[in-house]
């Protein structure tokens, strides 16, 4: 039996009618070559959905739901808008008055926030004659020791309480490289954000986590130092990654 | 049901949808800022026209067709799509290297981000949103043969891109 390809592609999206469908699935079962061809649309179909399905878990951003959730009447003036510059300006103006409430800020706390991690005691005990953590070479601080070992093969999904980094978020940064954004346990938590520079991990910012008093659960968040959360803002294109995405630039060994 | 109650509903059927709308957006737009503003756009133009909604047609392919119409409109009124094409194609070659090409992954976004824009759209449509053809086809607001025949080929170029890897799963 011939069969078209777009007919095997309506098949596999459930677009032919009862009759069609019907002759297509007794075909399949005399037909090896065409059960292959079968099988080609529906894997690829479930692969670009799975590859998107991440993104319907992404927080919205507040505006867009306050956009939704206004009537029309309240949105006066601001319904007449047709152009990007104009819903640009209205972010740029909702920003500015709520100061700290920037929209790529909101959601990249949002998933810091979902992102839970707990401390354990002191690494310093742990750590004790192994190789330095941060290393000063040519003029820039690189990540050494545990804390490389840590920022190249931990993944947030897999990391234990216990352990002596804590990886917050990982992301890609506007030119291209990797980056994560750790924390040490101990008693001053140091925290820092360090991105892939060929085979070394260079610290870009190193402070203190901002609740050093503190113990036990909280969010990856509120373990990055506010010059931390700076330091992401600034590089971070588009979102951090979720745990695919992390497993997938690990795999790659943080290249892109 | 009075009206008050269905205005209400719609504002909360919109909210649910916008994961799936911003989803849409981006694969319009590509830049994640603009496909928010779009976004943003579109829901503020539905919300005026709620009394267009037929309440026995699929809202979210209304919405879809809203967003899909935001952005011809921008890239219109700004005749700015070849700058933006041009600029974003550039970067996407970045990282497709043939030295590194056996061992390069190419993520299901990257390809995508490689085909036409109208290939795209019905891709993202049918097989990322699930629309039937009929629906997605009205979104676009092309005959179902035209549609169809989108889908087909960006298949065609997605599986070309992205190996055999695309026929495990």
């Amino acid at each position: 039996m011939s069969v078209s390809d777009e007919t095997l592609m309506a098949f596999a999206d459930g677009e032919l009618d009862d009759a069609a469908r019907a002759a297509i699935e007794s075909a399949l079962k005399e037909d090896p070559e065409l059960a292959k061809r079968v099988a080609r649309h529906v894997a690829l179909r479930q692969r670009v959905r799975v590859a998107y399905s991440s993104e319907l878990r992404e927080p919205v951003p507040q505006r867009l739901l306050d956009a939704a959730r206004r009537s029309p009447a309240q949105a006066g003036p601001a319904t007449n808008i047709v152009n990007l510059k104009d819903a640009r300006d209205a972010r740029q103006r909702e920003a500015a008055a709520s100061d700290v409430a920037a929209p790529r800020w909101r959601s990249l706390a949002a998933i810091a926030a979902s992102v839970v991690i707990g401390f354990g005691l002191g690494y310093a005990s742990r750590n004790q004659g192994a190789s330095p953590l941060v290393r000063s070479a040519d003029g820039a601080l690189t990540a050494g020791g545990s804390l490389a070992t840590a920022l190249s093969t931990q993944l947030v999904a897999g990391q234990s309480p216990g352990s002596a980094v804590h990886i917050g978020v990982s992301f890609l940064a506007k030119d291209g490289e990797y980056c994560r954004t750790f924390a040490l346990s101990g008693a001053v938590r140091p925290s820092g954000l360090a991105c892939r520079h060929g085979e070394q991990w260079r610290i870009e910012s190193l402070g203190q986590s901002n609740d050093a008093a503190g113990s036990g659960y909280r969010t990856a968040a509120t373990n990055m130092s506010s010059q931390t959360l700076k330091a992401v803002e600034e590089r971070i294109e588009g979102e951090a990654l979720d745990a695919a995405g992390e497993a997938e630039a690990l795999h790659k060994n943080w290249r892109k | 049901m009075n009206t008050s109650e269905t205005s209400q509903n719609i504002h909360e059927e919109i909210v649910l949808l916008l994961p799936r709308l911003r989803r849409f957006a981006r694969n319009l737009v590509r830049n994640p800022h603009d496909a928010d503003d779009v976004v943003q756009v579109a829901v503020e133009r539905a919300l005026t026209r709620s009394d267009q909604w037929r309440s026995e047609a699929r809202l979210d392919s209304w919405m879809f067709k809203i967003v899909r119409n935001a952005w011809i409109d921008e890239v219109r009124s700004r005749g700015r799509r070849d700058k933006v094409f041009l600029g974003e194609e550039a970067g996407e070659n970045v990282g497709t290297d043939p030295i590194e090409g056996e061992m390069t992954i190419m993520s299901v976004q990257t390809a995508m981000a490689k085909l036409p824009e109208e290939q795209r759209t019905a891709i993202s449509l049918v097989l990322i949103e699930g629309l039937p053809y009929k629906e997605a086809a009205d979104v676009l607001e092309v005959p179902i043969g035209t549609l169809t025949s989108r889908l087909a080929r960006g298949r065609e170029a997605l599986q070309a891109l992205l190996g055999p890897e695309g026929e495990q799963v």
